[in-house]
């Protein structure tokens, strides 16, 4: 069976030559990294070779990449396909080599795999005041599809407290690191259970489910809001929680996390941090030349089991992620963002809302997502609504920062549309007024109502009319105080003619506004024409006092007589004009 | 020169000719009123008329937008929240109401509440305050503005306050002028009265009840004047508007009456009045009783009753005057007329009585005795700037009846309880505007050049049928050429200058005060507490949402909490858990029982907790901040409220020294050094030193040094505390496992089989001396200390 297996794996003639393994276990992540040297041992050149991921590290599997070392010093990532080997459980991955190895060449491969949750808490429930212990188990070996012929294991860990760890080959501990190997000559499929129980103390933050919203809008900004689910999936905390002791004793509650940062775009503004119930003031935002860094610290101190929720958003200048080139537009951003250091995913989801209107949509992304039906998003001043893409991943690690780009085209009259609609909406308003202010909307007709008002402009009107013939008189006075200064009969004569017409055009006039009057049936016409009556007589008092002036110019009365004429006279016109108003008033 | 002398003369006489003809009328004050700026609105066609009204929106428009800006103090300051108590319940409401529509709201049981038996929410609010937040989200959602349920919340009050400025301008203008009107609504726009209930995140009923409060009065007073129906409706349904939002529509109720009966006493009765009141109280009645809330109370309670009496007697008088007409017996029908009022006035009067001294008062009186809600002092300090000037209005005021009643009615309801001052602040604000608008229609009149219109002796009822008009004329520009230049009477330019200067000195004296008063008194939002350093940067103190939200996210989703009511509302809000007791009070029993929980002792207490299904006990703490309403400091109130209900158990004198003083260090009660709240409060703080001046433990709260530090608790532990101490939450532990006991033995005796039985019996023994050691140590210890 074994020699089979051994001549199936030949066939390639594919042979790990030297294999330099390093577990960093010094995070809540595993990362194994593995150098190997690959050596084609076949007679024909190969073009691929395939990497393999143990079966019970398999699910735990975030990220696996590959790279050329070259020669000079730059790694060239290579492109992985997911495959099986027939007969075999595990994870496989087809690596595609740039260039084919050929019979006898050799070829140094750098391989880098991320694994999540595989750490676990043991015991799995503690004290405020304990240390947080986890188990590692692993394999010894590099698990290939090739027979390795030198193999070496440096495990480095989080502190130099280590309960227990297997001994194969008698490994070398040096504070935070156990050597295991070499080992030679290892089959193929090899496994051997490492297992290492140490003390980790690094925050055991999980993202248990994150979503990123992002908000394309073509007035210049982009809106990304991410809503956090956080959760310590460290030991959970055993009894109660003291603050006493948490604030006195610095080795209180070592495992917990009290805050952490967030690196957001330097182009970042408006940033906020808040959840259900408002802002969480604990958070710090620093500035930095080529990021902003939030300090995120959560409203309580998270200790193992404990979680939280929260929501980040900022805004971006649109320009440093849109590209254009006539209708054609392209969103260049990261597909996920930092949230802290060595942040592991379990559950993502993307949102891009574009712009309504915007068609023929198309996502590029790094690594495989799956893409959910698209939706619509309304908001304000929308119509038809914005295109949504939801796309969906499980399981990420801080490689998968990458950024993905979603083509689509728009057209660029459609951005009048927003303004225009508020105009309209606007002009419809307001000529609601208009018509709604000029137009009699009653269902009844009043017509005592109508007849007031008839009557209201009517006297207003004779008020004007009596009002400027009061004004006539006075005039005349005038006329008659320069006639007697300049004695001149025509300027006299001239003034009353001009009186006696004005004075009967407004007479006339305001007669025919008291017959209107009582047309209407109001008695207020009784009363304008008393009025007429009084200012007739006013009208003769006027031009009395004329008469009088003349003669006393033309020497015909002496002054005192004149005097005192004049003073009774102008008493009863005083009178009568006193008269007037009061019925005016009572108009 | 002699003739001109004599003409200006003539002018001279004609002009005081006249002045006297209008002050032959009586009412100059009034008339020069309407004369003032009545034409505004309603005569938009004239020129001057038109500028006017373009004057008074943008006036009415400032107001507005001053009112709401300097409502948003909290908001810029902190945030946008929920402030206070019982706004987080209307909030939570509302969120129910946004989040499952409007049925499921009415039929809402709140199984979060009231511990174990929830409380009927649809039943139990008066639901304008939520419906109306809903609807306007709804609305917005509709146009696509996605704007969140809580912004609308906090927002709503300051946009209603707006509104309210709008209703009192509409009223003013009613009573007196625009001008006044004017006045009156940029002083409701600011005063701080009424913003202490409206400030942004202030999210309460009173935030809009007080605009239907106004728009109530607004179509009463339109409806009696015109005696339409259709005035009379629309007086309904902003009534209904108003019994939906607010527990105070019972002053609409009282009031209007009031003013009806004593319009009737001053044989004021008229048609107009007759459909208004009758219309009024029918339709008021059947809509008010569509609340679930009120339901037959308008039938049923005092409060209703002289609203009723006054509709009789309203019946009674019509009546008579339907008989008077007919009927030739005059002598015989004044008699029965004043013996039939005076019987009523006594029923009604009674009944006022009654009602306002013996129930309605003392009961409302009685539910806020712990919470600091009052503020009186402040409430008050609007008052001293308005209140020199009501008199001299209430002496001008003889014919609109409607002011001094609401203002007597007002100033007898602040009187009684200082939160209603509230409904006095508009009247206030009313008064003061009509004091100044006509102070400055005395003394700016400079540019007056309009002369009064012939004032009409309004009590006459034709001429108050036609006020509408007559308000409508004053607009028209009526110039009398014959005074054009008279000159004014008595005052001299400086006296009017310095008088105007002055007042509007007031008046900005007025508006800085206003906005003092609210950014310092009224702007916390009470949930988030901010402190100050000497370098003047600010600390917030975030400890309340921190515990909360400590308990929304890290408890089990039916986990039961048990804290003092005062935190009941802010618990279900924002931590969204189950609780014993909270803000509506409503069952005194249980309340009782929770107080007696916090004042027993540990054990006691743990029974109590255990039969009400306790998981975590929540309390606040000040001792460490200094912050003063902490749950020691209302400790005598739970024991009081407890004593009430369980007076074997529990009695207010075990808790005070034998001086009778109430103190938490050595000299203290050993009661009260025992009590759960007491060991809640200090666990573990008697081994804090806060600073080195200070003692160990050392409460700076009470500044005394804990007489119990060495606290253990044996039921209970510490779940959470937040940063400052101030909130703490312990974890109620379950009961032990008896069953594991059992199952240990049975395996001992599979195993050990070839043991003989003493051996057996010995261990089993043990196991039990094991088991109950503390018991035995306790009864060994016991019989020693009695020995």
């Amino acid at each position: 069976m074994l020699v089979w297996l051994l001549r199936a794996a030949a066939a390639d003639g594919l042979v790990n030559e030297e294999v330099k393994r390093t577990v960093d276990l010094s995070t809540h992540l595993a990362k194994i990294s593995a150098e190997i040297l690959l050596a084609n041992q076949g007679g024909s050149p190969v073009q691929s070779f395939t990497l393999a991921l143990e079966p019970e590290l398999g699910p735990h599997l975030a990220y696996v990449g590959a790279s050329v070392k070259g020669e000079e010093e730059e790694d060239e990532s290579l492109e992985l396909k997911e495959t099986a080997v027939h007969g075999r459980s595990g994870t496989f991955f087809q690596v595609q080599l740039p260039s084919a190895l050929a019979a006898g060449g050799k070829l140094r491969v750098k391989v880098e795999t991320v694994l999540t949750h595989v750490l676990r808490p043991f015991p799995s429930h503690i004290t405020q005041a304990e240390r947080q212990l986890v188990v590692f188990q692993g394999n010894h070996y590099l698990y290939s599809p090739y027979p390795t012929r030198s193999q070496s294991t440096r495990v480095r860990l989080a502190s130099k407290t280590v309960e227990s760890y297997t001994k194969l080959g008698n490994p070398s501990k040096n504070d935070e690191v156990i050597e295991y190997g070499p080992f030679k000559d290892v089959a193929p499929f090899s496994q051997d259970t490492m297992k290492i129980h140490y003390e980790n103390n690094a925050p055991f933050l999980t993202i248990s489910s994150i979503t990123r919203t992002i908000e394309v809008s073509h007035w210049g900004n982009i809106a990304v809001e991410e809503t956090i689910d956080l959760r310590h999936t460290g030991a959970y905390l055993k009894g109660p929680f003291s603050r006493y002791d948490y604030q006195r004793q610095s080795d209180s509650g070592i495992s917990s996390v009290k805050s952490f940062k967030t690196i957001l775009p330097a182009s970042a503004q408006d940033v906020y941090y808040r959840d259900e119930i408002g802002n969480i003031s604990t958070s710090h935002l620093q500035v930095l030349e080529d990021s902003v860094e939030v300090e995120v610290r959560p409203r309580f101190p998270l200790f193992g089991g404990w979680k939280t929720h929260y929501i980040i958003g900022y805004n971006l200048p649109s320009y440093e992620y849109l590209y254009t080139l006539g209708d054609q537009y392209a969103l260049k951003m990261r597909l996920i963002d930092h949230v802290y250091d060595d942040q592991v995913i379990d559950h993502m989801t993307v949102k891009v809302i574009l712009p309504e209107g915007a068609r023929n949509v198309h996502l590029d992304t790094p690594y495989v997502i799956d893409r959910s039906p698209d939706q619509l998003h309304y908001t304000y001043l929308d119509t038809f609504g914005r295109p949504v893409l939801v796309a969906t991943k499980n399981n990420l690690v801080e490689q998968h920062i990458q950024d993905m780009v979603v083509h689509y085209t728009f057209n660029k009259i459609l951005m009048l549309q927003e303004p225009l609609l508020v105009v309209g909406a606007f002009y419809i308003l307001f000529f609601t007024v208009i018509i709604y202010v000029r137009l009699d909307f009653s269902i009844t007709k009043d017509p005592a109502a109508e007849v007031r008002m008839k009557v209201a402009s009517i006297t207003e009107q004779v008020l004007t009319l009596v009002n400027k013939r009061l004004g006539l008189y006075r005039q005349m006075d005038e006329v008659v105080n320069r006639y007697k200064q300049s004695r001149d009969t025509g300027a006299l004569n001239s003034g009353r003619k001009t009186l006696e017409a004005e004075h009967r055009t407004l007479t006339n006039d305001i007669a025919a506004l008291q017959a209107r009057l009582k047309a209407e049936g109001s008695d207020l016409a009784e009363k304008v024409g008393e009025i007429q009556k009084l200012d007739g007589q006013v009208k003769e008092l006027v031009n009395q006092s004329c008469q009088e002036s003349e003669r006393l110019v033309a020497g015909k009365v002496k002054k005192e007589t004149y005097i005192t004429s004049e003073k009774t006279l102008a008493g009863k016109r005083q009178e009568l004009i006193s008269r007037i108003d009061s019925l005016l008033d009572a108009l | 020169m002699a003739e001109q002398h004599t003409a200006s003369d003539c002018k001279q006489r004609a002009s005081q000719g006249a002045g006297g003809s209008v002050s032959g009328n009586g009412r100059p004050n009034t008339a020069a009123g309407c004369g003032g700026g009545g034409g505004g609105l309603s005569g938009g066609l004239t020129q001057p008329a038109g500028w006017q009204s373009l004057l008074s929106f943008t006036i009415l428009f400032l107001a507005w937008l001053a009112g709401f800006s300097s409502r948003l103090f909290a908001v810029i300051r902190f945030e946008s929240i929920i402030h206070e108590f019982d706004p987080w319940f209307n909030y939570r409401s509302t969120h129910h109401l946004s989040t499952n529509g409007f049925y499921e709201f009415l039929n809402w049981f709140d199984e979060r509440a009231w511990y174990p038996l929830g409380r009927i929410v649809g039943g139990t609010v008066y639901p304008g305050l939520m419906v109306t937040a809903g609807l306007i989200h709804y609305l917005l959602n509709l146009l696509n503005v996605t704007v969140h349920i809580r912004d609308v919340c906090v927002f709503l009050a300051p946009i209603f306050s707006g509104l309210t400025a709008i209703s009192t301008f509409l009223l003013t203008r009613e009573l007196w002028n625009q001008g006044a009107g004017l006045l009156a609504a940029c002083f409701i726009a600011i005063v701080p009265g009424y913003i202490s209930r409206s400030v942004a995140g202030s999210f309460d009923n009173e935030g809009i009840a007080i605009f239907a409060l106004q728009f109530t009065y607004y179509l009463w007073v339109k409806s009696v004047k015109t005696g339409s129906v259709f005035w009379t409706i629309g007086c309904c349904l902003s009534y209904f508007y108003m019994v939906s939002a607010w527990g105070g529509y019972v002053f609409i109720i009282n009031l209007i009456p009031l003013h009806v009966f004593v319009l009737l006493l001053m044989q004021r009765y008229s048609r107009r009045l007759y459909i208004a009141y009758s219309t009024f109280y029918i339709v008021g009645l059947v809509l008010s009783m569509q609340i679930p809330f009120v339901g037959f109370q308008p039938i049923r309670t005092s409060e209703h009753m002289a609203a009723a009496g006054v509709f009789a007697l309203l019946q009674a008088y019509a009546f008579l005057q339907y008989l008077k007409d007919r009927l030739t017996k005059q002598e015989f029908q004044t008699l029965f007329f004043l013996g039939v009022s005076l019987a009523a006035g006594v029923v009604f009067l009674t009944v006022i009585y009654l009602t306002y001294t013996g129930e309605t008062a003392a009961t409302m009186a009685t539910q806020h005795h712990s919470l600091a809600q009052h503020m009186p002092s402040l409430y008050f300090s609007p008052l001293p700037l308005i209140n020199p000037i009501k008199p001299v209005i209430l002496n001008l005021d003889t014919e609109r009846l409607f002011d001094p009643v609401l203002s007597a009615f007002a100033v007898y309801f602040a009187g009684v309880m200082v939160r209603l001052m509230l409904t006095l602040t508009p009247v206030v604000c009313m008064l003061s505007a009509i004091a100044f608008s006509s102070v400055f229609e005395h003394y700016l009149g400079d540019d007056m050049k309009r002369e009064n219109p012939p004032a009409e002796d309004s009590s006459d009822e034709d001429d108050k049928r036609n006020s509408g008009n007559l308000y409508d004329k004053a607009g028209k520009v009526r110039k009398h050429v014959s005074e054009q230049d008279r000159p004014e009477e008595g005052l001299g330019p400086n006296i009017k200058s310095i008088v105007t200067m002055l007042m509007l000195m007031l008046l900005m004296m007025f508006a800085v005060h206003c906005t003092w008063v609210t950014s310092n008194a009224y702007s916390s939002p009470s949930v988030v507490l901010a402190s100050y350093n000497h370098d003047g940067s600010r600390n917030i103190l975030d400890d309340f949402r921190e515990a909360y939200y400590w308990l929304r996210q890290n408890t089990d989703e039916h986990a039961r909490v048990m804290s003092w009511w005062d935190y009941g509302y802010q618990i279900a809000g924002m931590a969204n858990r189950t609780t014993l007791v909270d803000n509506n009070t409503w069952n005194n029993s249980h309340i009782a029982l929770v107080g007696k929980a916090m004042s027993s002792n540990e054990s006691a207490a743990y029974e109590i907790m255990k039969s009400l299904d306790v998981d975590y006990v929540l309390i606040i703490f000040g001792g460490v901040i200094g912050y003063s309403g902490d749950d020691i400091n209302k400790f005598l109130w739970m024991v009081r409220i407890a004593e009430g209900e369980h007076p074997k158990d529990i009695r207010e004198s075990d808790y005070f020294t034998p001086q009778g003083e109430f103190r938490v260090d050595k000299a203290g009660s050993p009661t009260l050094l025992n009590c759960l709240m007491y060991k809640m409060s200090y666990y573990r703080f008697g081994e804090m030193q806060l600073d080195f001046r200070t003692p160990p433990g050392f409460d700076r709260t009470r500044n005394a040094e804990i007489g119990n530090k060495d606290i253990r608790l044996k039921h209970l532990e510490e779940a959470f505390t937040s940063e400052h101490w101030l909130v703490r939450i312990y974890r109620v532990k379950k009961q032990e496992n008896r069953q594991a006991l059992d199952h240990k033995l049975r395996n001992v005796a599979a195993k050990q089989k070839y043991t003989s039985k003493k051996v057996c019996i010995s261990c089993l023994i043990i196991v039990v001396i094991f088991k109950y050691r503390f018991f035995f140590f306790f009864s060994i210890g016991y019989q020693m200390f009695m020995q």
